[in-house]
């Protein structure tokens, strides 16, 4: 290994980010502000509560990725990671910060039901007369899509985030000071338990807050469309923070091409992963031609959504997939920088493409991508995405860079693949 | 018996860190047709000889869009073309059917335009090495460090390339015959 840069050693406390994360802080606070302010003073309360939905799915959607990653590390005893493992436990601090700004959406369904989602006002008019009380559709899905099931299962989403995080923060932080192994062997088992436990709670979020906005609809690849998307956006924000840290001179000389090689490499698995689902899901409902599952993609190939959905195939797939296929744009810090931010742009775009055009006028017609919705899934985004940055930012300076008592932590700075040159 | 042809020369080296500096001399010296044999897999030991990345990744592109291209052409061609048949009220040709088969092809054909790549580029299997039968070798697999530069390296000169080896740190240097 070279020495590390000469400004400060790593295992000092990193240098300081108190003054970023009062921007990011600031900035939560101004986009809450603003989404609070729309749903308020806005003529339709409804599109700025869906583009709050989306905003929290899609922040929910990176720090679960996190979780899955840090867990995946832990199962499999992985060595190159460990360097990057710690960015990853930092942003889990995000996830109580997540639960309260889930608590507006807790209090819609209960004070004003229906709002958001349509099934939990049985009052609710149906296109073509009757009502979600006397749907049979509804009425076989009721004992799951009830208010108190929603309430219960987000309560227990978060619950079950909330513990495994903890535990893994603990372990790792812990370790730093005291060195002893036994925290390790405590987070593998973190992992052997917490991994089912999360691919749970992401696939029951996934269909509770998203996929019943249109009860009717079926796809059992909905909860496995979610996971890729969640781990995308993890990755694609390792790589932005890993680069981020580089370039702020911390990471030099811990921080190397292979390491660096591993992260894209594994983004670029699930670039392709979440295509074939993508596509399975698409295609078996396009081959089977069930009125009941192929309302919802006739009604994203309405207006401009048909555009979104071609964005969605270029762009989250064939983009980065053709991109990343040569080796200097995953070796290489700049280009794969730009395409992770691509990516986590365009991830946005896909959640908005699932949630947003439930919203729908008396005719059956969503509302279009461009419209004011889009200021508001904006505003949410940089306000959640303020307070996460803020709550990763608070928990980054609290530790050491790296986990310098890692058991494999030496295997992870001298790591070496003998593809590199 | 005489003596056959050259096949170049052979120079020892007691550790790892004498090897790296041996190889990155030979490598600055511009050699291209030389190796390094190691009892063990030595990391970074492929920059230190200034290896290029493999360009097996180029089979694997070209076989990969000739299998999808299979895949489509072929559907095609069955369903559309040739024997024009409705299945399940689809139409003849769409990409959608057409894409499991077509991806399935695209693995299947990188993954023999990889492997076959691979030997056509490292020339496995290889039935004879003139190393194979020099005495350094059992060493090579046990406990020591070689740098081999071929006679067919176009800078390569008997008494020079010598004392670039010697100069390095080469112990033992000696000529090995084809």
């Amino acid at each position: 290994m070279t020495a590390p840069a000469a400004t400060h050693s790593p295992a000092a406390a990193p240098a300081p980010t108190a003054a970023l994360a009062g921007k990011f802080l600031v900035a939560g606070l101004v986009g809450l502000a603003l989404t609070a302010a729309g749903f308020f003073l806005a003529h339709d309360s409804a599109g700025v509560a869906l583009s709050y939905l989306v905003g929290i799915s899609y922040w929910s959607a990176v720090v679960i990725g996190m979780l899955m990653l840090v867990l995946i590390h832990h199962i499999f005893d992985a060595g190159w990671s460990v360097v990057i493992r710690r960015q990853f436990e930092h942003g889990l601090a995000a996830f109580p910060w997540l639960f309260v700004l889930f608590l507006p959406l807790l209090a819609s369904a209960w004070l004003k039901p229906g709002l958001i989602w349509p099934w939990m006002d049985l009052s609710h008019e149906l296109h073509g007369g009757h009502t979600v009380g006397t749907d049979p559709l509804y009425l076989k899905k009721a004992s799951f899509l009830n208010v108190k099931m929603f309430t219960a299962m987000t309560v227990g989403f978060f619950a079950v985030w909330i513990w495994l995080s903890a535990r893994l923060r603990k372990a790792s932080f812990t370790q730093d000071a005291d060195g002893d192994k036994k925290w390790t062997f405590m987070s593998r088992k973190t992992a052997a338990f917490g991994i089912p436990l999360n691919a749970l709670a992401l696939t029951f979020a996934a269909i509770y807050w998203m996929k019943s906005l249109e009860y009717h609809w079926f796809s059992t690849m909905y909860g496995v469309w979610f996971f890729s998307n969640c781990i995308r956006a993890a990755l694609a924000f390792g790589v932005v923070i890993t680069v981020w840290l580089y370039q702020r001179g911390d990471y030099k000389g811990i921080y190397n091409t292979n390491q660096f090689h591993c992260l894209t490499a594994l983004a670029f698995a699930f670039v392709v992963f979440w295509a074939y689902i993508t596509f399975s899901q698409y295609f078996l409902i396009w081959n089977a031609n069930v009125p009941e599952e192929t309302f919802w993609y006739n009604i994203r190939e309405s207006g401009d959504w048909w555009w979104i959905g071609m964005l969605l195939l270029f762009g989250h797939f064939f983009v980065p997939f053709l991109f990343w296929l040569v080796y200097r744009n995953k070796a290489t810090r700049a280009p794969a920088l730009k395409i992770s931010l691509w990516i986590a742009a365009i991830i946005l775009v896909d959640i908005c493409y699932n949630v947003l055009p439930a919203l729908k006028d008396h005719h059956g017609v969503p509302q279009p991508f461009f419209s004011v919705n889009l200021l508001w899934v904006l505003t949410s985004v940089v306000g959640i995405g303020g307070i996460c940055g803020w709550a990763y930012l608070r928990s980054f300076a609290r530790t050491k860079l790296i986990p310098i008592r890692d058991p494999r932590i030496v295997e992870s700075l001298t790591y070496h693949e003998a593809t590199a040159p | 018996m005489t003596m056959k042809k050259s096949y170049g020369l052979i120079a020892a080296f007691d550790s790892t860190p004498a090897l790296f500096r041996a190889c990155e001399q030979v490598r600055d010296a511009g050699y291209t047709r030389w190796d390094a044999t190691t009892p063990f897999h030595v990391h970074g030991l492929d920059a230190a000889m200034g290896m290029r990345r493999s360009k097996v990744p180029r089979f694997s592109l070209a076989g990969g869009v000739a299998g999808f291209i299979t895949g489509m052409s072929m559907i095609w061609f069955v369903d559309a073309f040739d024997y024009p048949l409705i299945v399940g009220g689809k139409p003849y040709f769409s990409p959608m059917f057409a894409f499991p088969v077509s991806y399935e092809l695209t693995i299947l054909f990188t993954a023999f335009a990889t492997i076959g790549g691979m030997f056509l580029l490292n020339k496995l299997p290889m039935h004879y090495h003139p190393l194979m039968k020099a005495p350094q070798f059992v060493r090579a697999m046990d406990d020591r460090f070689y740098v081999v530069i071929e006679a067919a390296d176009p800078k390569f000169h008997a008494a020079q390339t010598r004392a670039l080896l010697a100069q390095a740190g080469g112990q033992d240097i000696a000529e090995l015959e084809e």
